[in-house]
């Protein structure tokens, strides 16, 4: 009995470690300026919309929501497009190819961003790119792709081979295959996939401060630019937090188990 | 032309799915690596108006002299190690408290996943917020306890730990989950038949569970090794790299003497030195710390 009690206790620490923080953001967001600051902090509190009001009229997070919904959907789809095609030819390998050819993928996600974005953005200002969606949609997808092909590999190796040589016997091209028999049984993977380019993208942050410009910074960009205000305003600070971060936990929980097999196959693998 | 059977045909086929991909992905990777280099090489600042020159292994030699990059670099390197040891021995230790049967483990599995898909900045916002110093929440409890407020973000001695806190908070539920997932592959049996021995549980947890597990650590501390030292968001949000450069780690002074002093070629050679060092690190953990069959 004491055992369950110690258990519990402890189980309730940590998800109050967890879960205090974001707890703390949103309900600073439905607080007035005074009950915000009060010391001692007030936690019950009449709940008011008006910081949220604040932040939905405010243009440059309007233009900062819209960046980032285009970059990010638009990027993602782009990758994920590219991405199945690779990952299925990679399956299709023996062993040892396929070895080598997702080695290379995973390489290619372990180098610092700083290491490409110093030049792409040399290059491109020079090209007179900076300030385009163009220029961030094409990086978002060159990173996405990688990672992509290393989660969906995982998805397309649990397709039974049998389907697909089954097809092919029938006389079917390839591409067929690929696109009738092989595409519709991964659906869950590509959407999961999909959805976990989306989140990065929209979470991502260096690559937006360096190579956005003011036409097309996304919401992380944005956000901090409302840091230095005079002075934070933290009521304001906090909506536009709730409305960035939320609809993508709703997203990542949506697609739970492929959270961490997404982060471990993006970046190393076991 | 006379087909050499199906197998053959197709595989050949499946190629075209991916050369084209890999081909275009390798094609970048070495056009972005020579320009690289060839930026290292030369002494290219948008500040002067100096032109364009041939430097050799100047920018190198600089680097190596450089006293701000040399504190950058031990900084990344004591924020990597603390980073990675909190976060892998308090996730393998809350993977292994949760590791029993309770109701709602399924509630508590999905709520360990939020912090690692919170947006970084904003992750790093709120820390922030917390710790400020008048108005935080951490100096509130602090108080209540009786302890003097401290100047988390503003004391040159404290601000690292504080941005080390925010980046554990984040990244333990990552370990935490990987380590879930294995734990629940162990033949229970095993467990039970040390049990049955006689065996204490600090014994069976060291001497049948934890080598069990020891892949996925691995795996996991190879992860956060290479992500912290990229750890970009919470420094910049947190600290911007202050107070007194307290907090300037190798990625962030590379960000600011590329993107505030506008050198290119200098900020080249510190995210190409950076890289190398990365890499290196990772060949000899593999080499000598990773137990067989991680590659």
């Amino acid at each position: 009995m004491l055992k369950k009690i110690l258990f519990y206790l402890i189980l309730a620490l940590i998800l109050f470690v967890t879960l205090f923080p974001l707890y703390w953001v949103v309900t600073t967001s439905l607080k007035t300026l005074r009950d915000a600051f009060a010391m001692p902090p007030v936690w019950l509190f009449a709940p008011t919309l008006e910081n949220y009001g604040k932040v939905l009229t405010n243009p440059a997070f309007i233009k900062g929501f819209a960046n980032s919904m285009i970059i990010s959907i638009t990027a993602s789809v782009l990758a994920i497009a590219i991405a199945a095609f690779a990952a299925y030819g990679i399956v299709q390998q023996g062993p040892e190819r396929r070895r080598s050819l997702e080695g290379f993928v995973l390489s290619l996600r372990i180098a610092p961003v700083i290491l490409f974005v110093i030049p792409t953005y040399y290059l491109s200002m020079r090209l007179g790119l900076l300030n385009s969606h163009g220029l961030l949609i094409a990086i978002y997808a060159f990173i996405n792709i990688p990672f992509a092909i290393s989660l969906l590999v995982t998805f397309f190796e649990e397709v039974p081979k049998e389907m697909r040589e089954a097809g092919l016997m029938d006389g079917a091209s390839e591409l067929r295959v690929f696109w009738h028999i092989v595409l519709p049984v991964v659906r869950g993977g590509l959407v999961a996939t999909f959805i976990l380019c989306v989140l990065f993208t929209w979470n991502e942050f260096f690559i937006a401060l360096v190579l956005s410009g003011r036409n097309t910074q996304t919401l992380p960009v944005t956000i901090t630019s409302f840091l230095t205000f005079q002075g934070i305003e933290w009521g304001a600070l906090t909506a536009a937090a709730t409305l960035i971060m939320l609809p993508m936990i709703i997203l990542g929980m949506l697609v739970q188990g492929t959270v961490v097999r997404g982060m471990a196959a993006g970046s190393v693998k076991g | 032309m006379k087909r050499h059977g199906m197998h053959h045909i197709s595989r050949n086929h499946a190629r075209m799915f991916y050369q084209p991909v890999v081909g275009f992905l390798a094609l970048a990777a070495f056009a972005l690596l020579g320009y690289a280099i060839w930026l290292c090489l030369h002494n290219i600042s948008l500040m002067t108006t100096k032109g364009t020159q041939f430097v050799g292994f100047q920018n190198f030699v600089r680097l190596a002299t450089d006293w701000r990059g040399l504190q950058a670099l031990w900084r990344t390197v004591l924020f990597v190690v603390l980073a990675t040891s909190f976060e892998v021995i308090l996730g393998i230790a809350i993977a292994l408290f949760l590791d029993q049967e309770f109701r709602g483990k399924k509630f508590v599995r999905a709520v360990i996943l939020v912090p690692m898909i919170m947006t970084p900045v904003i992750a790093g916002l709120t820390w922030r917020f917390l710790f400020n110093a008048q108005s935080g929440m951490i100096n509130y409890w602090l108080s209540t306890i009786g302890v003097a407020p401290v100047d988390w973000l503003g004391n040159p001695n404290v601000a690292l730990y504080a941005v080390l806190v925010a980046d554990i908070w984040q990244w333990t539920p990552f370990v935490v989950l990987l380590a879930m997932s294995t734990l629940e592959t162990i033949p229970k049996d095993l467990v039970e038949a040390a049990r049955m021995d006689g065996a204490s549980e600090v014994r069976i947890i060291w001497h049948v569970i934890l080598p069990m597990l020891r892949r996925t650590l691995a795996v996991a501390a190879l992860i956060r090794a290479i992500d912290s030292v990229k750890a970009f968001d919470l420094f910049y949000i947190m600290t911007k790299g202050g107070p007194a450069l307290s907090t300037e780690t190798q990625n962030l002074y590379g960000y600011t003497v590329a993107f505030t002093n506008f050198d290119i070629s200098y900020a080249m050679t510190i995210a190409l030195f950076l890289t190398i060092v990365t890499n290196i690190a990772l060949m000899l953990l593999n080499r000598f710390a990773m137990p067989k069959g991680v590659r």
